[in-house]
């Protein structure tokens, strides 16, 4: 029960993050690349590779990995936003997008797990 | 803005508020559209974690199965719900933001993508951990064109031949 309490806390949390965070980039933005999520998305493997070095006791990555920067970072929006790219006929972009979340979100994840080090 | 109307019908005066309307002046219209995605977002992190925790019979593989499933499936939904509420039918905004960017928005994941595949790398699964990232965004596009197809193709249609019929019961 405690789990759930802790998942639903930071996955709204996250939810009101990410959508607050996503208008304001978009509106300081002018460009059609999806930069919003891309932010986002890497941002939320950083801090999950942080979160993950550290030995952060079980609820503590309930409540801030399983809940929050789950709900923060989206898979969903990702593709949704990559197909539409394809869709208008912007492919180079589509694959850009898609190709440079998928490594930087790999590799900010790895740093992350460096950066956590050196909490301990 | 029309925030209360009076009607008129021989005797009887109506008085009709328009509760929307009224939620923006004290600021209960912008609250609302938090709410949503709050309650969206509660919901969909605890059903992402239930469906992560459930152990698939018989499934010895690497490749992380239930955040492939859940991801996939959530690109599916994500892309019909806007699909139909943008070109279908006008769903309410804050409820169209509940659903899509609270709920379908927090079931899937990526960060958690990228961790599964960092653990396959370091455990020296590296073509297994190649295997499920380009598994999960090809289904994961696939699967969101899908979900728009669905949308235009199918439940469109079905939204105008209910309209026609009911035009059609008008013209007799």
């Amino acid at each position: 029960m405690m789990e759930y309490l802790l998942l639903g806390i930071g996955g709204a949390l996250g939810s009101i993050t990410r959508y607050k965070l996503g208008k304001i980039i978009t509106e300081k933005s002018n460009t059609s690349y999806p930069i919003g999520t891309f932010i986002i998305n890497i941002t939320g493997a950083v801090l999950l590779g942080i979160l993950s070095s550290i030995n952060a006791n079980k609820n503590v990555y309930i409540l801030l990995g399983d809940g929050f920067l789950g709900a923060y970072t989206t898979f969903s929006t990702f593709m949704y936003e990559g197909f539409n790219l394809f869709q208008e006929n912007e492919k180079m972009n589509a694959f850009v997008y898609i190709l440079s979340t998928l490594i930087l979100g790999i590799i900010g994840y790895t740093i992350g797990l460096r950066i956590g080090i050196l909490f301990i | 803005m029309v925030i209360f109307k009076i009607t008129q019908r021989g005797d009887e005066i109506q008085i009709s508020y328009n509760l929307t309307k009224l939620n923006i002046i004290n600021g209960g219209y912008v609250m609302r559209k938090y709410i949503f995605i709050a309650f969206g977002g509660a919901t969909g992190a605890i059903l992402r974690f239930i469906i992560k925790s459930i152990q698939i019979h018989n499934y010895n593989g690497n490749i992380p199965l239930n955040t492939l499933i859940i991801n996939v499936a959530g690109s599916f939904l994500l892309s019909m719900i806007l699909t139909i509420a943008l070109e279908v039918w006008e769903l309410d905004i804050d409820l169209r933001l509940g659903i899509a960017t609270g709920f379908l928005g927090a079931f899937t994941t990526f960060s958690t993508l990228c961790k599964e595949t960092v653990i396959l790398m370091q455990k020296g699964f590296y073509f297994s951990a190649l295997s499920y990232v380009t598994i999960s965004v090809i289904l994961g596009l696939f699967f969101a064109y899908f979900g728009i197809i669905l949308a235009r193709e199918v439940i469109s249609k079905i939204v105008k031949d209910e309209n026609n019929t009911e035009y059609e019961g008008e013209m007799e």
